[in-house]
């Protein structure tokens, strides 16, 4: 299908960069949907190309913003030095947490992540002097530009707009990277890509270790953002959220996660000032999702896609259809 | 230096958005001559904070705009409680919606990345958190605090019931670990050295505790004559109850050092708080000009008593109206300096701005929970002890505002 071919994604993105300030007043909120549609990118790689549910991003993601916190405000060291060292940051606990998790399979997977969650949390809120705990890192400075700080928001998203383009376009090269093929090979059938001579851990973690990559460098980002490093960056929840974007977007292309960031902070953004319970609707989301809408919102795009073309869905498209056909390729 | 108009007319020479459609904006919810912004949790768990608070911004709003002759108007802002949107929903407002005025932030962590975008974007931030910092370490031009900071707490709270019980010599604390806890109990701990009475010992516990039985059972073992609880909200009301339920009124004296005022009372019922002490910002039954008139406009207006959040939010409020008026203008700085120094009848009686930290000079509530017989109305669960100012010097607090 056309619309999940790789130069039609970057297109979108490059497009969506182009169009957020047509479409929102605020230079903010358009920044923070462009930061969270690379972590949602970052949590797919994981999701919907390898097959594991990380309830472990939020590690990654405060691992970023408190990097950015304590080097922005403790040392010299300039902003682009510091979103390169959160990248590295985020790769090394990205590959402990990994290379740990995935000893196991399935739910203990999951509860795994789950557990990383909860230690590095409780370690931020424990090294306050290094995090600031509960109050979090005050005062993160945004980077500058020909000697001017870019304190106004739409300054601000230019530059979140060149890196979002820059991370993505480094995502859609890896996934349709021979190392994107066997990760959905290792997806489909981990077993049969171990016969045929995969190292299926090393591949595992090196997704984990690009996933926690991106996400460190987002947080690095949205600490400048918003001028703070707070503890809620590394909570649970954060992990949480991000999956929720994951699943809403559709886990079978890495633009859906852009759809899926937006759609959520939008939402929560619209309906949190009319309704104190918004958060059953976003429940009420979940549940159509999860009966009707399997690929998320790229999936609803696909099938609008292919009414108005008279094109088929194929029975299962999956991230596969970005490139060949790995099924194909694992046999 | 890019900005929104370059960024739109770099976008547009493209080529690349020519046929999309125009900008989609929310109306400016500021019609008026002033606005105040109210960043406050609307949504999530302290979304019932957020909604007396945003009643009581109303009711300043109103008194403001009769007395002014000009069109005052509140703007709810919701932090959902996190400091990341709270911040964001800031800067919308200061980019969008041009509010200079801001009144809120219920939780320390959001109050304090508040006011530094605030102080950044050229407004003015009256809250009522209770971390330290906001007017000490971390003080700032733009920021102003309400509300007693924990050195005031506990001076007040603890100094009478030390006079009223000379034969309490040990006590134990069960503290939150977080920031604000901590300052409670040095606070404690300073105190009861000072006092000679003994601490025989603390358990803390993280900010997502819910069962305390453990933390009960080490202070019954350490045998106290007081259980002083340095946690806030649902988790001094939890602490409590489970207290009482291990038969512990019965036997020694219970202290809570900063209850969260009637909303509290209401959710404990007049069984448990009876005969408890609770320390208070702020007490509706209160005897001062301020406070009886805004007791008969929210009973008029909502038909029931002031809790804390609203009325720390109808003063926050008040204050910033009065001080642009004072200053004819809702520009930050010129807010900031009315309000610096600024004295007034507040909801406590008199109080002060003190220009060096910012800081509100407030009463602070020793309460002592009344038998149900004894209650003269639904609401009159307690009756208030002792009040007074205790505040560290400028130079103590560790404020740098000079």
């Amino acid at each position: 299908m056309l619309i999940n071919k790789p130069f039609f994604q970057f297109g979108l993105v490059v497009l969506t960069v182009l169009a957020l300030p047509f479409f929102l007043r605020s230079g903010i909120m358009a920044s923070e949907i462009l930061i969270y549609g690379m972590v949602v990118a970052a949590s797919n790689l994981l999701l919907g190309y390898t097959g594991l549910l990380s309830f472990g991003q939020g590690i990654f993601f405060g691992t970023g913003s408190y990097l950015a916190g304590i080097v922005l405000t403790r040392t010299g060291v300039p902003v682009g030095l510091m979103l390169p060292m959160a990248a590295v940051l985020g790769t090394v606990i990205a590959t402990l947490v990994g290379g740990l998790s995935i000893r196991r399979q399935g739910v203990y997977f999951v509860m795994l992540t789950l557990a990383f969650s909860q230690l590095f949390y409780f370690l931020a809120y424990t090294f306050s002097d290094l995090t600031g705990g509960d109050n979090g890192l005050l005062d993160v400075p945004r980077p500058m530009l020909n000697g001017e700080q870019l304190v106004d928001p739409w300054s601000y998203y230019a530059y979140v707009g060149v890196c979002f383009v820059l991370v993505f376009a480094a995502m859609l090269l890896v996934t349709q990277s021979t190392f994107g093929r066997t990760l959905i090979a290792v997806r489909e059938n981990e077993e049969r890509a171990a016969a045929i001579g995969f190292p299926v851990r090393v591949f595992k973690i090196a997704a984990f270790a690009i996933s926690g990559a991106v996400t460190a460098f987002a947080g690095a980002l949205h600490a400048m953002l918003i001028g703070v490093a707070p503890l809620s960056s590394i909570e649970y929840h954060t992990s949480e959220i991000i999956l929720v974007m994951t699943i809403i977007g559709g886990s079978s292309s890495l633009y859906a996660s852009v759809l899926g960031a937006s759609f959520y902070l939008l939402m929560a953004d619209t309906l949190s000032s009319i309704w104190p319970r918004w958060l059953l609707l976003l429940g009420l989301v979940l549940v159509v999702v999860a009966l009707f809408l399997q690929k998320g919102l790229w999936g609803l795009v696909e099938k609008i896609y292919a009414l108005l073309t008279h094109n088929r869905i194929p029975p299962e498209v999956e991230p596969s259809d970005l490139g060949t056909d790995t099924t194909a390729k694992g046999e | 230096m890019t900005n929104r108009r370059n960024f739109l007319r770099y976008t547009a020479a493209l080529g690349a958005t020519t046929a999309l459609p125009g900008i989609i904006g929310r109306a400016y919810a500021a019609t008026g001559a002033m606005t105040v912004g109210i960043p406050v949790p609307i949504s999530g768990a302290f979304a019932a904070n957020g909604k007396f608070a945003s009643m009581g911004a109303i009711i300043a709003a109103e008194e403001a705009a009769a007395n002014l002759g000009v069109d005052v108007s509140t703007l709810d802002l919701d932090t959902e409680g996190k400091p990341a949107t709270a911040v964001r929903r800031v800067q919308d407002g200061i980019a969008q919606d041009g509010v200079k005025l801001f009144a809120g932030g219920i939780l320390s962590s959001e109050s304090l990345a508040m006011g530094k975008e605030i102080e950044r974007g050229g407004g003015v931030f009256m809250t009522t958190a209770g971390a330290d910092e906001i007017t000490g370490s971390d003080c700032n031009s733009a920021t102003f605090r309400w509300s007693v900071p924990t050195f005031g707490a506990i001076e007040q709270t603890l100094r009478p019931i030390i006079d009223a019980i000379p034969d309490a010599k040990r006590w134990y604390t069960i503290t939150p670990q977080y920031v604000f806890g901590e300052g409670l109990l040095n606070a404690t701990t300073n105190l009861l050295a000072e006092k000679g009475l003994e601490h025989v010992g603390n358990s803390y516990h993280s900010l997502t505790e819910k069962e305390f039985s453990g933390y009960i059972t080490n202070a019954i073992a350490a045998k106290p004559d007081v259980l002083l609880l340095l946690n806030f909200g649902s988790q001094s009301s939890d602490t409590l109850r489970q207290a009482i339920s291990f038969g512990l009124k019965e036997r020694m004296t219970i202290v809570i050092a900063w209850a969260s005022g009637l909303e509290q009372f209401e959710g404990l019922g007049a069984d448990v708080c009876e005969g408890v002490y609770f320390g208070a910002q702020y007490w509706h039954n209160v005897d001062a000009p301020l406070n009886n008139a805004l007791r008969a406009k929210v009973r008029e207006k909502y038909d029931i008593n002031p809790n804390y959040s609203l009325a720390g939010s109808y003063i926050c409020t008040k204050l910033l109206l009065d001080a642009a008026a004072k200053a004819g203008t809702t520009d930050g700085p010129a807010v900031a300096a009315a309000l610096s120094g600024m004295a007034y009848d507040g909801l406590t009686g008199p109080e002060t701005i003190r220009a060096e930290d910012h800081q509100v000079m407030k009463d602070y509530y020793l309460l002592k929970g009344k038998a149900k017989a004894d209650m003269q109305d639904a609401d009159d669960y307690a009756e208030v002890i002792s009040a007074g100012q205790s505040f560290l010097s400028p130079a103590d607090s560790g404020c740098k505002l000079g």
